[in-house]
């Protein structure tokens, strides 16, 4: 009649099985909701593992932070010239006018020397065993360079460049057994006795001055014979021209010797100290990720556990239609969900932990968006993982086996 | 003229072991548009063996199931649950409800693989259940029904894709005889009043005895039942 040949032929081929899919995580989702303790208790590993994990890399964020902050107050813009070695071996020197020729430097802000004298500290009244403590000369720029405040008294002024006086670092001030200016203390270096006009605070990029004792420059080297020749020279860069600034100082300060100065960065060196937290941190990391693992292998546990209890559920969707693929992509999906839940717990109690302790360490909380991401990223894709065999497991079942009433 | 709802054509179903079980031993059964057949025969003599072949869920060792014309050898697997989905109707012994599940959700699940959005699922859910009499029951958890309860929310979820033939597979044998006639009389009521294809396996004769056509199954052979009044 028409030209069909086969009358059934547009009907022949059923249509395939389909699953929207909304449908599809909706079934994966039914299966959690339907155990809510289980599923509870499931998520609990992956959620200590990303709580952790959390926990590690937002307190180690948030002390760092903390200390950047705090070495930005003490100066991360703060560099400093020393001699270093001729080629010979031989100590080098710094030129008269290293400070000068640093100081024209566009981008330097402020210098200032120091030299170094060789000789002993002692109280007074004291017969002292040797006490580690150190002799400074300053030419009065030093306590606005570096931002150095008397604890005790004052600092050394420009004026008092020529008395026979003294400031006390905080660790000299210490050893010497010096806390006040009261009654006019002193104490001797060499032959000499100075007054005591202050004790400096504690200044944490600056341990070397903690432990001396600052003497005017002019009258250091009018009254000594020494090497009138810039120990150390501070200078305050410009803040972010550091980077700038700094490959120019060797070859400012010494043009006829530039690998002969030591340039360096104070900061640095407390910065150091954060990549030992590092290590610590790896290892936590690690310890949180062998969490993760056992939480992984736990899921995949209690899923092939549930696989086998809802073999008749499996059963029955096969006969409803189901193809092996939507069994599947349930199981995984459920398994997905059951840990990315379990992330998404452990990021709320990893956030909270490290809120709880940065804010009894007096930090700003500071947690990385790619540690919350990659957190609840991990729990997903662990679980993800964990769900593929109990979801080949599941789809693989016999559906006419699935069917029948089991004992 | 169209074809017949299913056709078996010299089905075997060989199950392997010492010795292999020869489960169905050359089937040859045909059922039309709008039959109702009760399938019975001895415990073990293959019947769900049989459903499950005619259900596309087990495939036969040998010879071929036509559904709706269609050989079902030839299908791949996601075209033969394309076919599950659209053209088959389940209802087990044992309800194989989703405990946690609504009533009404349990129902619409009878679309979920076809691709049916949710609300056209349920919209043709809760019709179903008016059908089977349970149309107040719609949010109700299946622990709360009682047995016949229970089956007629299978039999509507087996009803509402409007499929060419429904199996079911002692769908009385988990209920007292009273909750049975109640479920054989709904689904003598659906196979009179809708047209409903309907094929049920039984081993209780009296249950048989209510159904035009009686097919028997013997260690494997089917043979059918004439001449007993209706
Ligand atoms: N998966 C299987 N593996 C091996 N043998 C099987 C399997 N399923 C069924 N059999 C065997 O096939 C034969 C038919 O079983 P079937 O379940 O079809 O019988 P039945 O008529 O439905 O019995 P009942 O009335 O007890 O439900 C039996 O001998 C049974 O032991
Ligand atoms: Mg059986």
């Amino acid at each position: 009649m028409n030209a069909s040949i086969d009358p059934t032929a547009p009907d022949a081929r059923p249509r395939r099985s389909r699953l929207r899919p909304v449908d599809r995580v909706r079934t994966g989702l039914g299966g959690l909701a339907s155990r809510p303790g289980r599923t509870l208790l499931t998520a609990l590993g992956i959620a200590i593992g990303i709580a952790s994990m959390v926990t590690v890399v937002g307190i180690s964020s948030s002390s760092k932070a903390d200390l950047l902050a705090e070495l930005d107050e003490l100066g991360t813009n703060l560099l400093q010239v020393r001699p270093g070695q001729s080629l010979f071996g031989d100590s080098a020197t710094l030129p008269a006018d290293a400070d000068a020729m640093v100081r024209r430097v566009a981008t330097v802000e402020d210098t200032a020397g120091i030299i170094a004298i060789p000789g002993d500290v002692q109280r007074n009244d004291h017969e002292d065993e040797p006490n580690g403590l150190s002799i400074i000369a300053t030419d009065g720029r030093v306590s606005e360079t570096l931002g150095l405040t008397a604890r005790v008294g004052r600092v050394l002024g420009v004026g008092e460049q020529h008395l026979p006086v003294v400031v006390l670092g905080s660790l000299a001030a210490e050893r010497l057994g010096i806390d006040s200016i009261e009654g006019g203390p002193t104490i001797t270096l060499g032959d000499d006795s100075y007054q005591v006009i202050g004790i400096l605070e504690s200044h944490p990029l600056h341990p070397d001055l903690d432990r001396s004792v600052l003497i005017g420059e002019s009258w250091a080297t009018e009254r000594y014979d020494i090497d009138p020749n810039h120990s150390t020279i501070y200078i305050r860069v410009a803040k972010d021209r550091v980077e700038v600034t700094r490959p120019l100082l060797a070859r400012t300060a010494n043009p006829a010797a530039p690998n002969e100065v030591d340039v360096s960065r104070p900061s640095d060196a407390l910065e150091a100290q954060t990549k030992v937290d590092d290590n610590l941190q790896n290892l936590l990391l690690a310890l949180g990720g062998v969490a993760l693992l056992v939480g992984g292998v736990g899921i995949a546990n209690i899923m092939v556990i549930s696989v086998i209890e809802r073999r008749s559920e499996i059963g029955l969707r096969r006969a409803l239609g189901a193809s092996r693929g939507h069994i599947r992509s349930q199981f995984v999906i459920e398994s997905a969900a059951l840990s990315t839940l379990g992330g998404a717990l452990g990021i709320a109690l990893g956030v909270g932990a490290t809120a709880a302790y940065a804010s009894s360490q007096g930090w700003t909380l500071s947690v990385p968006a790619t540690a919350l991401g990659g957190g609840v990223l991990a729990a997903l894709a662990i679980g993800a993982l964990a769900g593929l065999y109990p979801a080949a497991k599941a789809a693989r079942l016999d559906p006419a086996d699935a069917v029948r009433p089991h004992a | 003229m169209t074809p017949p709802v299913i056709e078996l054509r010299s089905v075997v179903r060989t199950y392997p072991g010492e010795p292999p079980v020869r489960a169905l031993d050359g089937v040859d059964l045909r059922i039309d548009t709008g039959e109702m057949v009760a399938i019975i025969g001895p415990s073990g003599s293959g019947k769900s063996t049989l459903l499950n072949v005619m259900g596309t869920l087990d495939r036969p060792t040998e010879g071929s199931v036509l559904i709706d014309g269609v050989d079902t050898r030839e299908l791949k697997e996601r075209h033969l649950c394309g076919l599950r989905a659209t053209r088959l109707g389940f209802v087990f012994q044992s309800f194989h409800l989703i405990e946690s599940a609504r009533v009404l959700d349990n129902v619409a699940n009878g679309l979920l693989y076809q691709g049916v959005a949710r609300a056209e699922r349920e919209r043709r859910a809760r019709r179903a259940l008016e059908l089977v009499g349970l149309g107040e029951r719609a949010t109700t958890k299946p622990p709360k029904l009682s047995g016949g309860q229970r089956q007629r929310v299978a039999i509507a979820r087996a009803i509402v894709a409007e499929p060419s033939l429904i199996l079911a597979d002692e769908p009385t044998g988990n209920l007292d005889s009273r909750t049975s006639d109640e479920v054989l009389a709904l689904l003598d009521r659906l196979n009179a009043d809708l047209g409903a294809t309907i094929a049920i396996i039984t081993h209780d004769h009296e249950v048989a005895e209510r159904v035009p056509r009686r097919i028997t199954v013997h260690d494997g052979r089917v043979s059918e039942l004439t001449g007993v009044g209706s």
